[in-house]
């Protein structure tokens, strides 16, 4: 399981910079979404010491994970969420200024 | 008790104030009345900190909610976060007199007060907070209000230059999630203090070093050092007056605020390593920052491009890490930024009696003819940042280049010195442009323009903070001696 979650993370990880690192504007909003994902299933990880176990009760008495790293991600995902939707409207605004998705032509600063 | 409460206050009445001042969105005078109050009562409530800091000798802490560290979230006024918070205030303070003066359409869009409100209150919060996780909490705080009052700005770009801004900074603070992950699976504690007391005890976690590396990032990103500071010019110009003040003179400032945590609390042991890395990027920042400023061709770039050297000078002090150099760089922090405040709002002053608003130097040419007062005001600014003799910039310069000398760091210090050099070469460039030569034939100056009151303030500051240095220069000195001794700021938190 816990495995598969790193490895899962990792790709994530990788597709999320990868796709921020594109030129095209909308494929870039969406690779920091994905990387948002990434930091949040890799925040997850930190509190799970055993696996699977979820935060308060369990099967077996004595053992579960931490609680702590999920309040955080409540935290980080509302943020992150409100960072996306901010993202995207400006992305709208701006995309609607220049008709085009190519950052290269969204050259207005340049001047 | 009121006393340990003093270190909510300054985060409190903007939070308050933003608060009320979001109601009174219909009256547009009480709205910035208002903020105006709240931003003043607010910088008391600091200055009364940072002197019960002073008066008490030991760090003011706050447990949130009474939850005794290291469960709940502590707020931390120590000497260092009170003078920072001290400096912040006092500049947005300035910042808020400016915007009421102003004659830019942003300041009457309805939630232009709230948000300036809302960056006063994160600015505050992350410096104040001694808690990792509070600490992004607040810096994303920061990052969405700087964002939103640029892109509403009446530069037309600003909407493209808050998303390049806004953009990185949101992977800024992933990253800085991710090291806040690394430092807690590794120690389980996000409150500083508590990691302060654990890592040393415990080097050799796999995830140490990775977390120091995301946390530098970030902290690089928020202050604009270097290789991370390509959205900060198109960013610091495209926003309005009151706002690029801001950001470039104290909103920049978070970064430098938590290098010199991590070098002195955090990571005591991994510092030399830190403390290098601070060393190149500042030099390069020196260096690159100048040449960039000499390039430009608007005199709001030319001051961000400053920015970027003036934060490289104060990263060397860092970076040196002697108790010397530290109060150096604090000394320099406080004074660039009540010269980078006021060399901003007196570039915007001079755009808004342009014909056309903007601080491009083609189109502000000759346009300060009609206004020797604000060419003197822009003279002494230059000289603070250059750092020749009356005013703060001197003191500031001088103990830098004293601690340089002391370390023996002959290298460095050449290539600040030709740094300098260069920040006199464009702000003399700039005040020859405005004020000296002839404006074009159809360019007319309009007759009025922002006020002056907040620009009047800063250079009066500077100019007594240049003629009178010892109080900051000993605070400063007292604060270096206490980051050289984490054990203090820990025992504070964790107490016995």
């Amino acid at each position: 399981m816990e495995l598969i979650l790193a490895i899962g993370i990792g790709i994530l990880f990788a597709t999320g910079i990868f796709q921020l690192l594109r030129r095209n504007i909308i494929r870039s909003a969406i690779g920091l979404v994905i990387l948002m994902n990434a930091v949040n299933l890799f925040l997850l990880g930190t509190g799970a010491y055993v696996g699977g176990e979820p935060a308060y009760i369990s099967s077996v008495a004595g053992v579960r994970s931490d609680a702590l790293p999920q309040a955080l991600i409540l935290t980080a995902i509302v943020i992150s969420m409100g960072g996306a939707a901010f993202v995207l409207s400006m992305l709208y605004i701006i995309s609607s200024r220049y008709k085009t998705s190519d950052l290269d032509e969204v050259d207005g600063l340049k001047h | 008790m009121l006393h340990d409460n003093l270190t909510v206050l300054p985060i409190l009445i903007p939070l308050t104030g933003a608060m009320i001042t979001l109601m009174l969105r219909q009256t547009q005078r009480l709205q910035a009345g208002c903020a105006l109050g709240s931003m003043i009562l607010s910088l008391a409530a600091s200055a009364w900190l940072t002197g019960a800091v002073w008066q008490g000798a030991q760090p003011i802490v706050f447990h949130s909610g009474g939850w005794s560290p290291p469960f709940g979230i502590t707020l931390v006024g120590d000497l260092l976060s009170a003078v920072f918070v001290l400096m912040s205030q006092l500049v947005l303070t300035t910042g808020i007199i400016y915007a009421i003066g102003s004659k830019d359409a942003v300041v009457k869009y309805p939630t232009f007060y709230p948000l300036f409100l809302m960056l006063a209150t994160s600015l505050t919060g992350a410096i104040l907070t001694g808690d990792l996780f509070n600490m992004y909490v607040f810096a994303e705080l920061m990052v969405i209000s700087g964002t939103v009052l640029t892109a509403v700005s009446d530069d037309r770009y600003g909407t493209e230059a808050a998303y390049k801004y806004f953009y990185i900074s949101l992977t800024a603070s992933f990253f800085m999630l991710f090291a806040i992950g690394s430092l807690y699976v590794c120690y389980g504690t996000l409150n500083m203090a508590d990691l302060a007391e654990r890592i040393p005890l415990d080097g050799g976690q796999p995830l140490l070093l990775p977390g120091i590396g995301f946390l530098m990032a970030t902290f690089m990103v928020k202050s604009a050092v270097f290789p991370f500071h390509f959205w900060q010019p198109d960013f610091h110009t495209a926003a309005p007056t009151s706002v690029s003040a801001m950001l470039s003179s104290v909103v920049v400032k978070l970064g430098v605020y938590g290098f010199l945590r991590m070098t002195t609390l955090l990571f005591v042991l991994q510092a030399p390593v830190i403390r290098w890395i601070l060393v190149v990027l500042g030099v390069a920042g020196v260096i690159f920052g100048g040449l960039s400023a000499v390039g430009t061709h608007n005199a709001k770039r030319m001051l961000a491009y400053s920015t970027l050297a003036q934060i490289g000078f104060i990263l060397i002090g860092i970076g040196w890490g002697t108790p010397l150099a530290i109060a150096a760089a604090i000394v320099f922090a406080f004074n660039h930024s009540l010269v980078k405040a006021a060399m901003l709002m007196l570039a915007g002053y001079v755009a808004s009696r342009a014909p056309v608003k903007s601080a491009a130097f083609d189109i502000v040419t000759g346009v300060g003819k009609s206004t020797p007062a604000a060419g003197a005001l822009f003279l002494i600014g230059s000289l603070g940042l250059a750092g020749i003799p009356p005013t703060n910039g001197f003191i500031s310069k001088m103990m830098l280049f004293h601690s340089g000398i002391d370390a023996a760091e002959f290298g460095a210090l050449l290539l600040m010195g030709i740094g300098s050099l260069l920040t006199l070469v464009y702000t003399n460039r700039a005040f020859q442009r405005i004020w000296w030569q002839r404006p074009h034939e159809n360019t007319r100056a309009k007759p009025t323009g922002d006020h002056l009151l907040a620009p009047v303030i800063l250079i009066v500051l500077v100019l007594i903070l240049g003629l009178w240095a010892e109080p900051l220069v000993q605070v400063a000195r007292e604060t270096s001696l206490w980051l050289d001794s984490p054990g203090l700021y820990i025992q504070a938190v964790l107490g016995g």
